[in-house]
């Protein structure tokens, strides 16, 4: 059976061969996730999630970078109550307003698939400029806005494959009992809620994570803004810089810094996969 | 012939094919019969080994095929396949021309070596399903194109075309319209005398019409197995009587 | 109070419109102002120039982009002819091979790697990749290499490339029926006879359009490829020379564009050819999609 032999020589070889891709990528997370827990874990103290860094962040020895988490957490914070009020009604009205095959949604949802796919540098860049066209400097507040910016298509792209499966009966129900589209909203809003909720969680993670949209923006500090004018820390940034230092303490912050990141969205990632594994049960 | 002996087929736990003991005769035309969700399909995915691909799948007994244990481990599946051939409910053009989709089972399993008798085994069997004629100067075009009467007379000839012994239809004309369903089974029973048919049929009147030997199925059970005419006019099983007269569909 | 309800309706209809305008517009926006914003360097030099010199002194006032936009390039190619055989074996592992309990193991491992920021990937690629090309690799071809090259950025892009790739693929796989794929099987097809000659071939416009948005993802990437690319201004010769991609370029000399009107018109342009570029992929691939759709019949 010559056919035969050739055939499944080919079919073993070919399995040989996926089971290496499977192999590879493995290996890949692996080694970035040893990498980073093992000189994290090295370098992690308690002082490091709970002090500033000790006197201009190339130099300082002692110190954590407080600055940066707490930096994070106002830009990421603002953003995503800001990207959520934004996104929701563009979602809703893509969505229930208008007609599946509305001109206007299919421009939009190119819109947004292209800003989607924009780079955050663009965004960067972008908001550099506006901030100069308004007098700002590196601040708080710019990087609160290009990362509003930066997660809005992240947001209704997620939402609205969401709510794309959205089931029409349900509307046309809610329609024929006289309600209108605005109060139809409440019923699509219980349904997509677990939609919203890993939308959320997705940008929150691009969110903290991105470091080349902040950089012009937001800038760099060794304290905590206390104004919407002061620039502003970022963990992303945190590690960058420090791991550029020449003096080992200040590496290692950046590693505890890098650690740090890493778990956060880590667990951002696990909740979202959580949720949606839950929720797409008891979806009608 | 291919027969059964004491075949269990259980999917993720379920029962689905109990005990079954059946003897399918050679160069006929058998029908298997029974209400919805019998495990017709299931018997015939097995015939094939068409099975394995579902998950959570486990087979115990025997199935021989001329004297061949086709569930043993060493058993070859490919070939197995093509000595057995299929034809679904919906028809399943290939992404490919009329012409490679004929050729397609030629090819993979490496039929012929000159390109002449390639062509020639493609026309002898788009003759023989009576397609030829029909899609004369077109059969380089996409066999999506086709209408599903026309589709399904394809899949029909690219089985053919492996050259098999056996054909197993799985409802094959359920889907299609009445004249095209009518033009299929025809085929069906032209071709009886060089292969073996084992058509599973949801209607009772199409295996009145055209069966030789039939088996009758419920909930995974075989109830009673025959010669046509015995189980039609003579039937041994009251459950068979009360089939056959339309109590359950 | 009916009219109250009709009110409200058609007030939050108008604010939603308004808000899904605002959006759309954005993308015209950002065009206009990097625009507006290079138009300084534009009107000194042209298009040409800029896009094929390789002279860049800021000083000077002689911006060429030439050494940028061949590292963006070739960090790009190195990174996809890494990514694609990969994800392109694993996802069809995933769709035609893998039992359940396989892809419960794989699936968070490609999520994971997927939401990984890219300044996590950077500081791996430091650690692990760059000191891996400078100890094993470069000794083979040259006297040294600092190991900050265009093939590091290239492995580090190329796996964070990885997670997009297959998920981009296991959709376009799963959207084939079933049914087809027993159809070939049924005929005595191997299962990789049936990916090559079935899926592949249903699938082709699919993996195209994936690949070029995978592309155009790589492009843009700043961070990791920032801290391992040597940025060294020059078109690269090969694949352990250091580069200087693109967003690279953007996100080091920010500081001092303010010094210098021109040079922050240049970096403006750097930005604006970026997201030029996004956007022509972006309908590239649409296009791609819908014409060979279109040809296959479906």
């Amino acid at each position: 059976m010559k056919v035969s032999t050739t055939k499944k020589l080919r079919e073993s070889v070919a399995k040989a061969f996926m089971w290496m891709a499977m192999f590879i990528v493995f290996g890949f997370v692996i080694s970035v996730i040893w990498t980073v827990f093992s000189k994290g874990m090295k370098a992690m103290n308690w002082d490091m999630v709970s002090k500033l860094p000790g006197g201009g962040f190339y130099i300082g020895k002692e110190g954590g970078f407080l600055n940066a988490i707490v930096g994070s957490l106002y830009i990421v914070g603002a953003s995503t109550v800001l990207g959520l009020i934004i996104s929701i009604p563009v979602v809703f009205f893509l969505n229930v307003y208008l007609k599946r095959d509305s001109k206007l949604a299919y421009t939009a949802r190119m819109a947004f698939d292209v800003l989607f796919g924009v780079p955050s540098i663009v965004y960067g860049a972008f908001g550099f400029t506006i901030m100069i066209y308004f007098g700002l400097r590196t601040s708080l507040l710019g990087g609160i806005i290009v990362i509003t910016l930066l997660i809005i298509p992240i947001f209704i792209r997620t939402m609205d494959e969401a709510t794309r499966d959205f089931p029409r009966d349900i509307l046309d129900a809610s329609f024929s009992l006289g309600a209108t589209r605005w109060e139809t909203l409440r019923v699509v809003l219980r349904q997509i809620a677990p939609g919203i909720a890993t939308a959320t969680l997705l940008s929150i993670g691009r969110a903290i994570g991105d470091a080349a949209s902040v950089m012009f923006t937001a800038g760099y500090t060794d304290s905590i803004p206390t104004s919407l004018s002061q620039p502003a820390a970022t963990l992303p940034l945190a590690v960058f810089f420090q791991l550029q230092s020449p003096i080992p303490e200040v590496v290692d912050r950046a590693y505890a810094a890098a650690l740090v990141l890493t778990v956060i969205v880590l667990i951002l990632s696990i909740s979202g996969r959580l949720i949606t594994n839950r929720f797409s049960k008891n979806k009608i | 012939m291919i027969e059964a002996k004491e075949l269990n087929v259980y999917i993720k736990g379920n029962h689905i094919l109990k005990n079954v003991n059946v003897t399918l005769p050679g160069k006929q035309i058998t029908c298997i019969i029974g209400p919805s969700g019998c495990g017709k399909s299931t018997l015939l995915r097995t015939l094939n080994r068409l099975i394995d691909t579902t998950e959570g799948v486990k087979l115990e007994g025997k199935v021989l095929v001329d004297g061949q244990d086709i569930l043993s481990n060493d058993a070859d599946v490919t070939d197995l396949r093509r000595k057995i051939g299929l034809v679904s409910q919906r028809p399943c053009p290939l992404p490919m021309s009329i012409f490679d989709n004929v050729a397609y089972g030629c090819r993979i399993n490496k039929m012929f070596n000159k390109r002449r008798q390639l062509v020639y085994q493609v026309q002898k069997n788009l003759k023989a399903v009576g397609l030829y004629d029909e899609i004369r100067g077109r059969i380089r075009t996409p066999a999506a194109r086709l209408s599903i009467g026309q589709q399904q007379r394809l899949c029909l000839a690219r089985s053919l075309a492996v050259e098999p012994e056996y054909i197993l239809a799985d409802e094959a004309t359920s889907a299609l319209d009445p004249i095209s369903a009518k033009t299929v089974e025809d085929l069906f029973v032209s071709l009886k005398g060089q292969y073996s048919i084992i058509m599973v049929t949801h209607t009772l009147r199409q295996a009145l019409r055209i069966a030789d030997h039939v088996v009758f199925m419920y909930l995974g059970e075989i109830i009673e197995q025959g010669p046509a005419e015995q189980v039609f006019h003579n039937p041994k099983e009251e459950l068979t009587q009360k089939y056959l007269a339309g109590a359950f569909s | 109070m009916q009219k109250t309800r009709f009110i409200k309706d058609k007030t939050a209809q108008a604010i939603m419109f308004a808000l899904t305008i605002i959006s759309i517009l954005m993308v015209m926006v950002m065009f206009v102002g990097l625009y507006l914003k290079s138009a300084s360097v534009l009107e000194e030099h042209s298009l040409w120039k800029l896009l094929t010199s390789s002279e860049w002194r800021p000083m000077k006032g002689e911006f060429g982009f030439l050494p940028f936009i061949a590292s963006t390039l070739w960090v790009t190619f190195v990174a996809i002819l890494i990514a694609l055989p990969i994800s392109l074996l694993t996802a069809v592992f995933l769709t035609e091979y893998a039992k359940s309990y396989v892809k419960k193991f794989v699936f968070p491992a490609l999520d994971i790697l997927a939401a990984l920021p890219s300044v996590i990937y950077g500081v791996w690629g430091v650690l692990v990749i760059v000191p891996w090309i400078s100890k094993h690799v470069a000794p083979h071809f040259m006297d040294f290499s600092t190991g900050y090259t265009v093939l590091a950025a290239g492995i580090v892009l190329g796996v964070m490339v990885i997670p997009l790739l297959v998920s981009l693929f296991i959709e376009v796989f799963s959207s084939v029926s079933m049914e087809l794929r027993e159809c070939s099987l049924a005929l005595g097809a191997t299962r990789w006879q049936t990916t090559k000659k079935v899926l592949f071939r249903r699938t082709y416009p699919g993996i195209i359009a994936a690949t070029v948005l995978a592309i155009s993802r790589a492009m843009g990437e700043t961070i990791a490829v920032l801290m391992v690319c040597g940025c060294v201004i020059g078109i690269p010769n090969g694949i352990l020379e250091p580069c200087y991609p693109i967003p690279a370029l953007i996100a080091n000399n920010y500081g001092e564009m303010l010094s210098m009107p021109m040079y922050e018109a240049a970096l403006m342009f750097a930005a604006l050819i970026l997201f030029f570029v996004v956007l022509v992929f972006n309908l590239i691939s649409r296009i791609v999609l819908y014409r060979l759709e279109k040809r296959l019949g479906s």
